[in-house]
């Protein structure tokens, strides 16, 4: 083999990882299309688009039918894209800076930290400002616990040298206690708030409207592009911190950047959604077995999976069942066979 | 590619390290200077992989200073360390596969930026074939034996092109082909490349046949420094290591051959019934 064509397979096998994340991309782009047109209400495919275009020109004949696209599907499936890529997202860096397949946005105890506090709004009324609405008093709690573990964890990071393996076992120790104390919350609770709770524990879309699109989609989006600007970085991560350490990164101080930047862009998405589980875990590794480990190609991939895998489960959540069923269920019911298929199928070794 | 700059040094100087609270590495002082392969020899757990890690900052000496080329490395950033330094530990512990050529792609890293791509790919395509290992390329990382690993491994610190190049223990899983070509490789490029190779082994013969200087670390210090015939002596070898031997010169080399008194000409012979046989 020569020199040229040793490069040429290296660039082929790139080709073939842009080529995934590229079809991802139009799946996104089909599925949102399609997902417009699908729900409860009966409008064609092509009454749904002649509301759109009615919307953007500025002349709405249809306002039931302007409610249930513009106002309703619209800004859900927007949600969904946002919501998937930004779990992948979190999940491959936090696998591959932790070194550990195991690891996913929630590692760090966000999940549990957000029901908390969504458990002590919804059963005990809290807020952080007494002039907010129920839905606000509700998103301000989830958010602000569920950074709560996260500190706790940089608290040790900071004052003693932590692991990778340490930082996990601390995310779980808190989550053990602050589920514990949602659960003594519960014992408590009446029926309506326990169903409510258990419907945000895991994770539904149905409730999302247009206002609260804009923050999710501002952070996450700005914390995708950091990540993948540091990228070459985090790549270097996967090989120990001895070996990163001498390839001139300081990888504690990498680790704890990366974790306040998941935290964060994963708590603001979280608090509007719910904990919806699953693609953060198994998407990345979806991606892995297309594309390899390597975070340059890792990253966008798993972006674009986890946004159409996300999509394409709130399509089925819609139209499932008699009122829809929580985006959170389809994709665990659909992803796990899906996951344990590829694991089966394919001949890419991505894990140890 | 001869390096513009040849002046390569490094000074240790009344460093000390303990894990905890008894030190590894009491008081240790050397300077090395100019390009060579120097091999560090010394007992299982005397502190040679300590060393080692304080001259590249992945450990901070809790006494003394390391200067490279003059600059405290206490005060080079991580950075402009990883363009002078590299490091090949003992053994690869990366967290996901990857195939070979993205294995050692992750060593140009402190020279990398997002368009040096196909520059780094020829640096690596060129180091693998350097060492023998271009038909791997293409392989999964983990898919390979002990001893490709360690090549691998080795390739990475390779492609950082470091001034100085530390090693631990890189040739421990090569059979003795392998042993001698990966030393030999690395004695010629410190003359070629004009860089300093420090190599920690635990193999006397293949160090002694290609070292240019060897130091012997003993109960935390250097017991020995100079080239591999002042420090295989048999008394050196004696109290470091605990061992008898018989120093043979050949080609010019120190060639260590061990004695075990208590087992040498004391051999009780095995009963007739225990065998084996070729079939
Ligand atoms: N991370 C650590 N924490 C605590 N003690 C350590 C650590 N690493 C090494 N040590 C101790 O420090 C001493 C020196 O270890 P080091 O790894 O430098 O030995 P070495 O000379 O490289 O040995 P070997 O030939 O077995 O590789 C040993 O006694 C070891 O037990
Ligand atoms: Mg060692």
């Amino acid at each position: 083999m020569t020199f040229k064509e040793g490069k040429e397979e290296y660039y082929q096998g790139a080709r073939k990882k842009v080529l995934f994340t590229t079809l991802c991309v139009i799946g996104v782009v089909a599925a949102f299309m399609i997902s417009l047109t699908i729900g409860f209400y009966d409008l064609t495919v092509v009454e749904c688009y002649q509301i759109i275009i009615n919307h953007i020109t500025g002349n709405i004949e249809d306002v039931m039918g302007d409610d249930i696209v513009w106002n309703t599907r619209l800004p859900i499936s927007l949600y969904a894209i946002i919501c998937g890529a930004t779990l992948a997202v979190g999940g491959a860096i936090m696998q591959t800076i932790l070194r550990n397949p195991l690891a996913d946005p929630y590692t760090m105890g966000i999940s549990s930290g957000a029901s908390l506090g969504a458990s002590l709004s919804i059963i005990l009324g809290l807020s952080l400002w007494s002039g907010f609405s129920d839905d606000l008093s509700l998103v301000t709690m989830a958010f602000v616990f569920s950074l709560i573990p996260v500190g706790v964890i940089l608290f040790f990071s900071i004052v003693r040298k932590t692991t990778p393996s340490k930082i996990i076992l601390i995310g779980i120790a808190v989550m053990y206690m602050f589920s514990a104390i949602t659960s003594l919350l519960m014992v408590t609770a009446s029926e309506e708030s326990l169903a409510e709770i258990y419907a945000w524990n895991i994770g539904s879309l149905a409730t999302i409207t247009w206002p609260d699109v804009p923050l999710p989609l501002i952070v996450s989006t700005l914390c995708i592009i950091f990540l993948y600007s540091q990228s070459r970085s985090i790549n270097v991560m996967m090989s120990g911190e001895n070996t990163s350490r001498s390839l001139g990164i300081n990888t504690r101080r990498m680790t704890m950047i990366c974790m306040v930047v998941i935290s964060m862009m994963t708590a603001v998405v979280v608090c509007f959604c719910g904990t919806i589980g699953f693609v953060g875990l198994v998407g990345p590794h979806i991606a892995r077995v297309f594309v390899g480990s390597e975070t340059r190609y890792l990253l966008p991939a798993s972006a674009a999976f986890g946004a159409l895998f996300l999509l394409v489960a709130n399509c089925i959540a819609m139209v499932a069942g008699t009122f829809g069923l929580p985006v959170g269920v389809v994709s665990s019911l659909i992803g796990c066979p899906l996951f344990i298929f590829l694991l089966l199928k394919m001949r890419r070794k991505a894990w140890k | 590619m001869e390096m513009s700059d040849n002046k390569i040094r490094i000074d240790i100087e009344g460093v000390e390290f303990g894990y905890s609270a008894n030190p590894v590495l009491k008081n240790i002082g050397l300077t090395v200077n100019g390009p060579q392969l120097l091999s560090i020899i010394g007992p299982n757990g005397v502190g040679k992989s300590t060393l080692i890690h304080c001259i590249n900052k992945i450990l901070s000496p809790t006494k003394g200073v390391v200067c490279i080329d003059g600059e405290d490395v206490s005060s080079t950033t991580l950075k402009e360390l990883a363009k002078k330094v590299g490091y090949v530990p003992y053994a690869a512990n990366d967290a996901f596969t990857l195939s070979v050529v993205e294995t050692v792609l992750i060593g140009r890293h402190p020279h990398s930026n997002w368009k040096s791509l196909d520059h780094d790919l020829d640096i690596v395509y060129e180091t693998l074939r350097l060492i023998n290992i271009e038909h791997l390329a293409m392989r999964s990382f983990d898919e390979l034996s002990a001893g490709q690993h360690q090549k691998v491994m080795l390739a990475r610190g390779l492609v950082q092109e470091p001034k100085i190049l530390l090693l631990d223990e890189p040739t421990s899983n090569l059979d003795i082909k392998h042993q001698m070509e990966v030393t030999r490789i690395m004695r010629n490029l410190s003359q070629e490349k004009g860089i300093l190779v420090i190599m920690i082994s635990h193999d006397l013969n293949i160090a002694a046949k290609y070292s240019d200087n060897m130091i012997m670390l003993y109960d935390g210090e250097i017991y020995a420094a100079g080239t591999p015939e002042e420090v295989l002596t048999v008394e050196n070898i004696k109290t470091v290591y605990d061992v008898e031997s018989e120093v043979v010169v050949s080609h010019g080399r120190p060639h260590i051959i061990m004695l075990d008194p208590e087992f040498d000409d004391d051999v009780s012979p095995l009963d007739e019934e225990t065998f084996i046989r070729k079939i």
